[in-house]
């Protein structure tokens, strides 16, 4: 051991300890998944397969035009909403909208807009009458033959990633915007900017967004590589002839032939590539557009666009309507029996597939373990890492630590399966609570490192000077200040093991089911309330969760002063204390 | 006229106060009797508020202290912040807003029988005239009952020193008067040694015991 670490052992030997809990087995994934693209027949194997040019076109048009439409929508939805009672509600909402999992949301979006769906019954009944009066002989007694779902274009795959990935902006510009310090400065410069005369939104754009966005690197870009690197959504409402070159990775990566598993990791490996070079493109461009946008925000005053302004007021309300419709159609879904088309109402309800549901205790059983001790176990490393690791250890491995949600899904997974075999817990209800608390944790981390950030460091001093030690401090006062980050970060970390997929494939080597690997696999058969049952569950489980941590979190209630006259004095019967 | 003898209390010796940006302070010897509030003025960025750190232990990360600080006779530089028996109040109240006005102060009071702790906080909030706001969310007093209760609260804690940092600077000109006479009464009363920091002239509580930073 070299001196230096000796060094930091004896001065830090907690944050050490927990450096190395989380380094050690990142580290050794990412090697392992290295080690698993550097095949050189295998590049080439995959260079020569004919699906692989327009699999790699289609993840890249998709995963960019989802992650611009996210990131569009979710700038909107901010300038419409910050600093209005509109904010307020649409935070209110956010919990119960992260908290439906990717797979989830695309079966719901599938039961309402598939041909046979909800939205084309309701036309189809809206229409009807029309069609009999005036005799149009419009052929409404079968679903239309348009492929609104898995459509060759990858329509419905962009819609379902870009509705998903907008509340997640929209979470990571929250913990932004309630730091205490950055919302304070945000609101006098948006003050300040109207005051020289930018109407509320413009001042915005100019002066807010600039700031925001800078601060919102990481958030976007791990939305574009999830957005290029998906499997279960891709499975779920991408094309299928050819697949998104994840879907068609995973394929290779299923096969027993380990030539074909070389041809996959180095189709994972691909996918990172354009994932980093995507990366480096958007630095670029923001260090050589600076100019330009510089110019833009500086341009003058100019009268506010009102189309704007309405398309804005709309998504405001939208956005959460189009989740309540997904979950309604998830709830209703379930309980679905014979369903002829065109009816809008099913002529037969069945309570069969909950019942199933019941029944599957193991998969109900593993799901609720998995996440309550992945997020438990997160969530304690992360607070112990943010109390104990002196700053700049912290900025050091805060690129290390967030890897896993930039790099690929399936090349983290592949890793993930790798450390579990070298470490003998391939299969084994540990290695899959290792691999889910490291899928966790960078969401968790990122979920406290606001508050953390944000908290009044004067109050410790406030606290020491009053005769406590650091310790009585953190337990009597800042922990219950913070109980509303620290519930929600457990609830964000409950809702992303929930909506683990490839991992639990991986590392439970098929030995586990969960909530999401059985409604991925029952989307593929024809047991459609079985399937919206599964991934109903999916949804309520952290929408229980994120309940729970609202609950934990809520603001105490404080007792009105105990004299009927009692209240906050005015400076003027202030003055009458001093002449008393 | 020299102020009449009074022991030392609170005794600093600064030789050094560095930042990483350069040498900050040097070369200043302070002595505060019981009771006595020495002020310190000084333009922004002087050092003021990092003099006050020093008696704290609360310095930032980056500045280096070198020098001695003793009260009623036992160095206290090389304590912890909490062993120091050094008060802190500052321009903002910083009171914990999980608590009620009452648990803010009990959280200052030192460890004892429940029934004696609680009269102790509520005979102090009666001191500062704001005893029917026991069960009070902090949030809902006005900046100047804040300001009192923080004070209470920091003397509940049986400082033998107090660190002001502007404490009468979000106040106005009335309330900065009565906080004053609160203030200063109590320091005398109990014979701490009190150090204040201000840009206001009036907030002078002795002309002899004054130090200009430039």
């Amino acid at each position: 051991m070299s001196p230096s670490v000796v060094t930091l052992a004896r001065k830090h030997p907690a944050a050490l300890l927990l450096a190395a809990a989380v380094v050690l087995p990142l580290l050794w994934s990412l090697a392992a998944a290295a080690a698993a693209g550097l095949d050189a027949p295998a590049w080439a194997a995959l260079a020569a397969q004919p699906q692989t040019g327009p699999a790699l076109w289609l993840s890249l048009y998709t995963g960019l035009a989802a992650s611009a439409l996210a990131l569009a929508g979710a700038a909107l939805l901010l300038a419409h909403s910050f600093g209005t009672p509109r904010w307020t509600r649409l935070l209110g909402r956010l919990p119960a909208m992260l908290a439906l999992p990717h797979a989830a949301f695309a079966i719901g979006l599938l039961l309402l807009i598939s041909p046979s769906g909800w939205l084309v019954r309701t036309g189809v009944a809206l229409v009807s009458p029309l069609n009999a009066w005036l005799g149009l002989g419009l052929p409404l007694d079968a679903p239309p033959a348009w492929q609104s779902t898995q459509d060759p274009w990858g329509l419905g795959l962009i819609a379902v990633l870009a509705l998903k990935e907008i509340p997640f902006l929209l979470w990571t510009a929250a913990a932004q915007l309630q730091r205490p310090d950055v919302a304070r400065r945000l609101e006098l410069e948006l003050r300040l900017a109207q005051s020289l005369g930018y109407s509320a939104r413009s001042a915005w754009w100019r002066v807010a967004w600039p700031q925001l966005l800078a601060r919102l690197q990481a958030p976007v870009l791990a939305v574009l590589a999830y957005s290029l690197t998906v499997v279960d959504v891709a499975l779920l409402a991408g094309p299928s002839t050819p697949p998104t070159l994840a879907v068609l990775a995973w394929q290779w990566l299923q096969d027993a032939d380990p030539a074909r598993n070389a041809i996959g990791a180095a189709a994972a490996w691909l996918l990172a590539a354009v994932v980093a070079a995507l990366a480096l493109a958007g630095l670029l461009a923001q260090r050589y557009g600076r100019g330009w946008a510089a110019d833009h925000w500086t341009r003058g005053i100019a009268p506010s666009k009102t189309i704007g302004k309405g398309l804005g007021g709309w998504a405001c309300g939208a956005l959460p309507l189009a989740y309540a419709a997904v979950a309604a159609a998830l709830a209703l879904g379930s309980v679905i029996g014979v369903w002829p088309f065109p009816d809008l109402w099913p002529q037969v309800w069945t309570r069969q597939a909950w019942h199933a549901v019941a029944d599957s205790v193991p998969v109900v059983g593993a799901t609720l373990a998995l996440a309550l001790t992945s997020s438990a176990g997160a969530l304690l490393w992360a607070v112990a890492w943010l109390e104990c690791a002196p700053p700049a250890w912290q900025r050091r491995l805060q690129g290390l630590m967030y890897l896993p949600l930039l790099l690929p899904s399936l090349l983290w997974s592949l890793g993930l399966h790798r450390l579990a075999l070298a470490w003998g817990l391939d299969g084994d209800i540990k290695g899959l609570w290792l691999a889910h608390t490291l899928c966790v944790l960078p969401y968790v981390l990122l979920s406290l490192q606001g508050p953390y950030g944000g908290f009044d460091a004067r109050l410790q001093a406030v606290a020491a000077s009053l005769g406590h030690t650091r310790w009585v401090f953190v337990w009597r006062i800042k922990w219950p200040l913070m109980r509303a980050a620290l519930a929600a970060s457990f609830a964000v970390g409950f809702a992303v093991s929930v909506a683990q997929y490839l991992p639990t494939l991986y590392v439970g080597a098929g030995r586990f089911s969960t909530a999401t690997t059985q409604a991925v696999a029952l989307a593929s058969g024809g047991q459609r309330s079985l399937m919206a049952a599964f991934a109903a569950l999916q949804w309520l489980l952290p929408a229980l969760v994120f309940g729970l941590a609202a609950w934990a979190g809520r603001e105490r209630r404080f007792a009105p002063p105990d004299t009927g006259t009692a209240r906050a004095a005015t400076p003027g019967e202030e003055l009458s204390h001093t002449l008393h | 006229m020299a102020p009449p003898y009074t022991p030392t209390v609170l005794q600093i010796r600064l030789h050094r106060l560095r930042t990483p940006a350069g040498l900050l302070l040097h070369d200043l010897e302070l002595d505060v009797p019981g009771g006595a509030v020495h002020t310190v003025m000084g333009a922004s960025g002087a050092g003021k508020s990092s003099l006050l750190a020093c008696v704290c232990g609360t310095l930032d990360d980056g500045l280096q202290f070198d020098g001695t600080v003793h009260l009623h006779g036992q160095r206290i530089d090389t304590l912890s912040t909490h062993q120091r028996r050094v008060g802190l109040l500052l321009q903002d109240d910083l009171l914990f807003a999980h608590l009620s006005v009452l648990e803010n102060l009990l959280f200052a009071v030192p460890a004892g029988p429940k029934a004696e702790r609680q009269a102790l906080a509520l005979a102090a909030l009666a001191e500062v005239e704001l005893a029917c706001y026991a069960d009070a969310n902090p949030a809902t007093l006005s900046g100047g009952q804040r300001s009192r209760v923080a004070l209470a609260r920091a003397l509940l804690a049986r400082p033998l020193a107090l660190m002001l940092d502007e404490p009468f600077a979000k106040l106005d000109t009335p309330l900065r008067q009565r906080m004053r006479e609160l203030l200063f009464g109590a320091v005398a009363a109990r014979d701490i040694a009190a150090i204040l920091v201000t840009h206001d002239a009036a907030d002078v509580a002795d002309m002899q015991r004054l130090t200009q930073l430039s």
